[in-house]
């Protein structure tokens, strides 16, 4: 198995990006040891240097989650093909539920690398560097957590067994089953729609209110609700969007959208969402981290443009997935 | 203090190699002020100081002591980030060598400094146009620079200087690689920013320089530190 | 925006006024690039041309084993396996290998099944269902005995004679790897060339109603009928599958040893910064650019490098592989060359390739260039005041 091409790739690509954020998170230590604004001494200097380093890495590895994510989706859908009873991803994945994990923790440092991202922002333009010690402070939880990731990844694919017989998206995504997927499916269509409309109608409520006031709560509601927009987005793809773009009321696999016979409309959809997400929740980071800055300006600058392109996204995310079921002919009704 | 005080330099000092056996500190305790619209000289012999002395008031590098009040802010202290925009909106360089980039021609050299700070095509195209037509370098826009003469690669240094229309003019042994009637042309240049009111810091130790009338105060350097004269 | 816009713009003159250094970095980056997607691409046409041709094979075929070895399957088999439940149709086949002496070749004899239809895959007419004393035959047979329709197809049967075959249809080269060394001919001609013996076939066609159930009732012929083989279709799409990945994964881990070469190549160049450009660096430094202005400027001069050569390799490897038929890879390819006869590949690249080859050529390349570019970036903005 470990002689496919594809995951020759994710094993490269992992290998690269652990050993790049293994040297960083030892400049992290070093700077959590010596940083001291106030010094000029050589050693100071040599650390704020190091910082742009550890930047321009970590931007590269948010380039590199993005893709990796991807290419381990499309290496794992291609897979299907070996495994007897897999028809996509989910198949593949339940060959060895390591898989699982694998791409949860894809999701979970996709997401941390991009409020990384986000804060490294604010603590470049503050002239007092007033982030960096968390900045380091995270690089060092990002570290066991992206290299778990390429741990996990390489047991996993060692560990597929084209023996065994798998269960694909048709059963695992059925009704009847059992497991967190089964009873996402289980959820009447009725009530998870409702519940849809219901975060996102309090999510852009919330933004709205945080644009307009300078209210401090209205900002940590916002990001936690778009927290809960995420899950509960993630949890309707299974349970019914996936369902209009197939127009199939029983195929509820949220990899499928992502073929070339759904128009990959899963791309756009996924990432829109990902993108609201990570700004929406940066708005509230930012007003916990504002009492550590002391150019309050720029703190309300940066949230206003990520409360704004938090909307701007979450509508894109609501139009895309909202698209078939207002423009096709296909209907849920009685089911 | 006066108010039309532009730059004040308190007791700074800098050194290289700190703990090292070859430190070396060639800047010792410097006091100096410029105000809005003089020229001010730094005169002194070869390896006195004047470059790095230059540098710490121009905001190239920070001092390992002391403080530099720019429009009254502390710069000392500031992350090169901060350093670097105060540096961009505040001074223009014309250094002890041309420091042009080969291969690239006149127009693109003077508008380099220009490209970082996202100013529309439009406007910079004016810009330019607008000092190399004061500087008379028109006819040579679209040369290479390195096949132009040293004055007027000196008036395109001047130029790239003055393109993010600087408070404070830094110039290095401007007249180092020029012959007496470049040096006499060049003073004439800098005697025209002076009366439209540009403040100009010179390092120098070129007599020809320090004694024209235009200069309102001279400081002499001498191993690091510095005297009124 | 604009200001990205001038930083790429500055970084593309600064990359043509050291043409040439950039050009050697381009074209070994080109290269490897192409190497890799010609391998992959190599690979996955194949694997797709296979799965093509198997899509249309039957679900569950059931051969007979007689020492070890294929054997004829008696037809009495037919009722044993149509009496499991869940079966459909069961069929039998007749076909068999015909060995040419006169061109050395070996030809694919099927007896006419009556399902075949007019196609758009043949040229030439169809026979009916009784007509005997014609053939149909694939444009490998057609070239190597220089046959038209309307020609006589001459074969030796079992006992010396010579059969002579009118032929009726060829089939159009589009449909090659298929049809290349196929001859179909009726049943009485089909006995006749081979001496079949009465009452067997060559192996039978089982046609199963639920296709959840093929893997089940596999097992039920098996141990209906010990001396029988059944394959399903699932079972040879795995193989294939497995044996293409695994060439391709192999001929692509071998080829990381070059992409390391490359690696260092490129950390050697990175790294190696003249004193030029060092003094470049220093001159922006110096007149307002920061660091991470430089930094965005070495990104732009690192991205253009790699999407010039990543796009020129995908190229190249395209035109290589389906335009030349991978002609640099003849020695290594000499295993393939059995199952496939001589054809043009059908072009077949998808996202995901692309996404392969970026991860094995862009990431490494990237990445042994960030701490050069950083440590050009961090030059001394006074360094250049000094002379
Ligand atoms: N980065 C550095 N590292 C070590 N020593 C330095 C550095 N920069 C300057 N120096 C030393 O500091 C001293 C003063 O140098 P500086 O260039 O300021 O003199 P200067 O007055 O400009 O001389 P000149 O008239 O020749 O240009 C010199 O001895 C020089 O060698
Ligand atoms: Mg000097």
């Amino acid at each position: 198995m470990i002689f496919h091409p594809g995951i020759i790739a994710l094993f490269l690509g992992s290998a690269v990006v652990v050993l790049m954020l293994l040297y960083i998170s030892l400049l992290s230590v070093r700077v959590l040891r010596y940083w001291d604004i106030r010094s000029s001494s050589e050693l100071q200097l040599s650390l704020e240097r190091k910082t742009y380093l550890t930047s321009t890495i970590m931007n590269y590895i948010l380039g590199y989650q993005i893709v990796s994510a991807l290419l381990f989706i499309y290496t794992v859908d291609s897979l299907h093909t070996e495994f007897v009873g897999a028809m996509c991803a989910t198949g593949v994945l339940n060959a060895n539920p390591v898989g699982w994990y694998v791409l949860y923790l894809k999701v979970l440092n996709l997401l941390l690398s991009g409020l990384w991202i986000g804060i490294n922002i604010l603590d470049q333009r503050s002239p007092e560097y007033p982030l960096t010690r968390l900045k380091s402070a995270l690089v060092l939880i990002l570290l066991p957590l992206i290299a778990a990731e390429g741990y996990l990844e390489v047991r996993y694919f060692l560990g597929l067994d084209p023996a065994v017989i798998t269960s694909c998206c048709g059963s695992m995504f059925s009704a009847q089953g059992k497991g967190l997927a089964s009873s996402l499916t289980a959820i009447p269509v009725k009530k998870a729609e409702a519940g849809f409309a219901l975060v996102w109608t309090l999510f852009f409520i919330s933004g709205t209110l945080s644009l307009k006031y300078k209210v401090s709560s209205f900002k940590y509601v916002f990001s936690i609700i778009s927290v809960l927009a995420f899950v509960v987005s993630l949890a309707s793809v299974v349970s019914f969007i996936s369902l209009y773009f197939y127009e199939l009321p029983t195929h509820h696999c949220p990899f499928d959208i992502l073929q070339a016979d759904f128009n990959y409309v899963g791309y756009p959809l996924y990432i829109s969402l990902f993108l609201c997400t990570i700004t929406s929740m940066l708005t509230g980071i930012y007003e916990a981290l504002r009492r550590k800055v002391e150019r309050k300006d720029v703190v309300d600058r940066l949230q206003r443009k990520t409360t704004l392109s938090g909307l701007v996204f979450g509508l894109l995310f609501l139009i895309i997935s909202l698209w078939p079921m207002v423009f096709s002919s296909f209907t849920l009704q009685g089911y | 203090m006066n108010s039309d005080i532009l730059i004040s330099v308190q007791k700074v000092s800098k050194c290289f190699n700190r703990g090292r056996p070859n430190e070396i500190w060639p800047v010792r305790e410097a006091s100096l002020y410029v105000k809005k619209g003089e020229v001010v000289v730094l005169k002194g012999p070869s390896g006195s100081g004047k470059t790095t002395l230059l540098g710490l008031i121009g905001c190239m590098s920070r001092p390992t002591s002391g403080r530099i009040i720019l429009k009254g802010q502390d710069v000392a202290k500031l992350p090169e980030r901060f350093l670097t925009e105060i540096r961009r909106k505040t001074f223009g360089f014309i250094f002890q060598q041309f420091n042009l980039i080969k291969g690239i021609s006149v127009r693109e050299n003077i508008l380099l400094p220009l490209y970082p700070t996202g100013m529309s095509f439009g406007q910079m195209s004016e810009r330019v146009e607008e000092l190399m037509e004061t500087l008379s370098l028109s006819h040579r826009a679209g040369f290479p620079v390195e096949i132009l003469s040293g004055g007027e690669q000196q008036r395109v240094a001047i130029a790239r200087a003055l393109i993010n229309n600087p408070d404070i003019l830094m110039a290095d042994e401007p007249t180092a690689h020029l012959d007496s009637k470049l040096s006499m042309n060049l003073l004439e240049t800098l005697g025209l920013l002076k009366s439209r009111g540009m403040t100009i810091v010179i390092a120098t130790h070129d007599p020809l320089v320090f004694e024209t009338e235009m200069v309102d105060r001279v400081y002499e350097v001498r191993d690091g530190r510095v005297r009124e004269r | 925006m604009i200001k990205h816009l001038k930083i790429l713009e500055f970084a593309l003159s600064s990359l043509l006024r050291r043409k040439l250094k950039n050009l050697a970095i381009v074209s070994v980056f080109t290269t490897v690039t192409m190497v890799i997607a010609s391998i992959l691409f190599l690979t996955h046409s194949f694997k797709k041309e296979a799965l093509l041709i198997l899509q249309g094979s039957p679900e569950l075929i059931v051969q007979r084993i007689q020492a070890g070895r294929h054997a004829l399957i008696p037809l009495s088999y037919v009722d044993a396996i149509k009496g499991l439940p869940g079966v459909g149709d069961v069929r039998p086949r007749y076909w068999g290998y015909y060995y040419d002496p006169l061109t050395g070749a070996n030809f694919t004899v099927i007896a006419y099944p009556e399902g075949i239809r007019k196609t758009e895959i043949i040229e030439g007419s169809l026979p009916g269902a009784n007509e005997h004393g014609y053939c149909l035959i694939g444009s490998g047979v057609a070239d190597a005995r220089f046959l038209q329709i309307g020609d006589e197809l001459f074969l030796q049967d079992i006992k010396g004679r010579v059969l002579s075959l009118k032929v009726r249809g060829i089939f159009k080269k589009s449909s090659q790897i298929l049809t290349n060394d196929l001859v179909i001919i009726s049943r009485p001609d089909f006995d006749r060339l081979f001496g079949f013996p009465e009452g067997h076939a060559t192996d039978l066609t089982v046609q199963v109603y639920n296709p959840t159930e093929i893997q089940n009732i596999a097992g039920k012929v098996k141990k209906l009928l010990p001396d029988t083989r059944p394959i399903t279709r699932s079972e040879i799409l795995r193989t294939y599958d497995s044996l293409f990945n695994w060439r391709g994964g192999m001929l692509l881990a071998l080829f990381a040893s070059s992409v390391l070469a490359f690696v260092i190549l490129a950390w050697d160049k990175a790294t190696g910064l003249s004193a030029e450009e060092r003094q470049e660096i220093g001159i922006l430094k110096a007149i307002g650019w920061e660091t991470s202005d430089v930094l965005t400027l070495k990104f732009w001069e690192g991205a253009s490098i790699s999407l010039i050569s990543f796009l020129t390799g995908i190229i190249l490897a395209y035109i290589h592989v389906f335009y030349f038929s991978a002609v640099l890879f003849e020695p290594a390819l000499k295993g393939w060359s059995v199952l496939f006869p001589d054809f043009r590949l059908r072009p077949y690249v998808d996202l995901y390739q692309c996404f392969v080859l970026f991860m094995v050529t862009v990431v490494p390349y990237t990445a042994s260039t960030i701490i050069p570019s950083w440590k050009a970036a961090i030059t001394d903005p006074d360094s250049v005041m000094r002379g």
